[in-house]
């Protein structure tokens, strides 16, 4: 297959270069750079934050897709929000990135409105909401990027699922509202949705554009980090890049492999 | 009783006003955005703290589209990749999710072929950079063509995947059964009937080529230029006008055909929401 032997192909290429075989300033086979990367280098805290910022992420724009499904209701399927909940899968990180700044930033939207209703006086006062070692910046800018994708995809599953009718179904069998949401509609979407889930996921986490552009020198996500050393202009970090990309790329193999024998079996039809 | 029916019914007005108050909520913080977007790309001096534009011009549209500033080359580049991208990625994709249908291990096969995005492009751009350079075709057209490809056409095997089902492989036995050759199967009934998820798969893979950033960036090496790297250059530089009207170009697209198609984005969820 072409796209898994690409991956299998930039492997070796990424493995062999972090261990001095291959390079233009490599000398001889070497272990520093993988040496440097485990033991010395920002490389776990910036797993460590990708992730994190990929969990934080994920649940908030669950929890706020399934509020709006549940109480919007019909109206994602009709009137001016089923159009507009479709525009932002039609802006790409790098301007979500743009727009990000431009609201959030010391000197945004958001910071002027403040001033304006008498909260700042100066764009100082305004809490550092992008360039901010939180990653707050990059989770709300995530968030507003992904949060329409899973409202279209939760309202899908509550027709396709038919979640009101087992809800209505519930409620007369004497469920109230908190039982048929937490025992009915909540498992059933949740469940059907984590495939998708954890697809996004591991997008996130390879995240680059945002976190590039808005986030802080200081932690840093694991694509910013490989590409920093990758483009660096001292050429003895590249070799780092490629042990941290070769340690990524095989972290993330394990997974998939991990996602490959954990694939949901059919449900048993009693007998 | 009567007092029953007026609690649930003042209940029922409760409820709708919330619905509506909501929803007209999230069309607002779904469209200051974008808004704020199109004023960005309009505006000649924005100080703080007015929550307007001071003033407004249409200078740097003039700017950009009279090709001083290396518009329109990128934007030719960027339509030129994001075509050749599509057409190729979709037509690979088509062929081959036929043949991993018919496989007896058709979901390890899928997963396989959906790997490279669970590795992130910059982190494949990266890896993929000695073999391109060794290759001559780092910071080349057909480089960021090549590894834009590999991206897409891994989508298109997973979104065509869905057509193959037992109702096409049934109409293709009929074809041949009464005499039609394997290139008429082709023609006369497979694409006919793929017609309108070809479409879909032709609009997504144009967009992930249209987007990309990252391997533009590593494979182009500053010697492709597309819509995206201007954003970001213009970003860097501190020039928000300039990258505003980028990205207004960038979004313009997509966001049309999106608004006129709303299949165009949302058919591969509606097949998530009942494959899953």
């Amino acid at each position: 297959m072409l796209t898994a032997g690409a991956v299998i192909l930039a492997l070796a290429f990424a493995g062999l270069y972090s261990v001095g075989v291959l390079g233009l300033l490599s000398e001889s086979w070497t272990t520093a750079h993988w040496r440097y990367v485990l033991f010395e280098s920002g490389v776990w805290s910036a797993l460590g934050f990708s992730l994190a910022l990929t969990l934080v992420t994920l649940g908030l724009a669950t929890v706020a897709a399934l509020a709006t499904v549940l109480i919007v209701d019909m109206r994602v399927r009709r009137g001016p929000f089923a159009v507009l909940v479709y525009a932002p899968l039609a802006v790409p990180g790098i301007v979500a990135a743009l727009l990000s700044y431009q609201i959030l930033g010391d000197a945004g939207l958001l910071s002027r409105m403040a001033h304006a209703v008498g909260w700042i006086r100066s764009p100082a006062e305004f809490p550092a909401l992008v360039f901010d070692r939180l990653g707050v910046g990059i989770i709300l800018t995530h968030f507003a990027m992904i949060t329409p994708f899973f409202v279209i995809l939760f309202d899908r599953l509550f027709e396709n699922e038919r979640v009101a009718e087992l809800r209505q179904l519930a409620y007369t069998l004497g469920a109230t509202r908190m039982q048929a949401l937490s025992r009915v509609v909540l498992p059933l979407l949740l469940v059907r949705a984590l495939p998708v889930c954890a697809v996004y996921g591991v997008v996130l986490m390879g995240a680059f554009e945002v976190p590039l552009l808005i986030g802080a020198r200081y932690p840093t996500m694991i694509s910013v980090e490989i590409y920093s050393r990758f483009a660096s202009y001292d050429l003895t970090a590249r070799p780092q890049a490629y042990a941290m990309a070769t340690l990524y790329l095989l972290l993330v193999l394990a997974a998939w492999s991990v996602a490959l024998r954990w694939r949901p079996r059919p449900a048993q039809t009693p007998r | 009783m009567v007092s029953g029916v007026a609690v649930a019914s003042a209940a029922g007005a409760n409820a709708a006003v919330i619905r509506a108050g909501s929803t007209s909520l999230l069309c607002v913080l779904i469209a200051v955005p974008l808004v704020l977007l199109l004023l960005l790309s309009v505006t000649r001096h924005w100080s703080y703290p007015g929550l307007w534009p001071d003033a407004l011009q249409w200078s740097q549209w003039r700017v950009m589209l009279s090709g001083d500033r290396g518009l329109l080359d990128a934007l030719v580049s960027s339509l030129l990749i994001a075509v050749i991208v599509a057409v190729g990625a979709t037509t690979a994709g088509f062929l081959t999710s036929q043949r991993i249908a018919g496989h007896r291990r058709r979901g390890v096969l899928l997963m396989l072929a959906l790997l490279p995005f669970a590795i992130s492009p910059v982190v494949l751009g990266v890896t993929l950079n000695y073999g391109f350079i060794r290759l001559q075709l780092a910071a080349s057209l057909w480089g960021v063509i090549l590894a834009q490809f590999l991206f897409a056409y891994a989508y298109a095997v997973l979104l065509l995947s869905g057509f193959w089902n037992t109702r096409i492989a049934a109409l293709s036995e009929l074809a041949e059964s009464i005499g039609a050759d394997r290139f008429q199967i082709w023609w006369r009934v497979r694409l006919p009937l793929a017609a309108g998820l070809l479409g879909v798969s032709l609009f997504q893979t144009f967009l992930i080529s249209w987007f990309d950033f990252a391997l533009a960036r590593l494979i182009g090496a500053g010697r492709v230029q597309t819509l995206p790297l201007l954003v970001f250059d213009y970003f860097g530089s501190g020039d928000f006008r300039l990258a505003a009207a980028c990205g207004v170009l960038l979004v313009g697209l997509p966001l049309a055909a999106v608004l006129l198609n709303r299949r165009l984005l949302a058919w591969p969820l509606t097949a998530a929401s009942s494959r899953v």
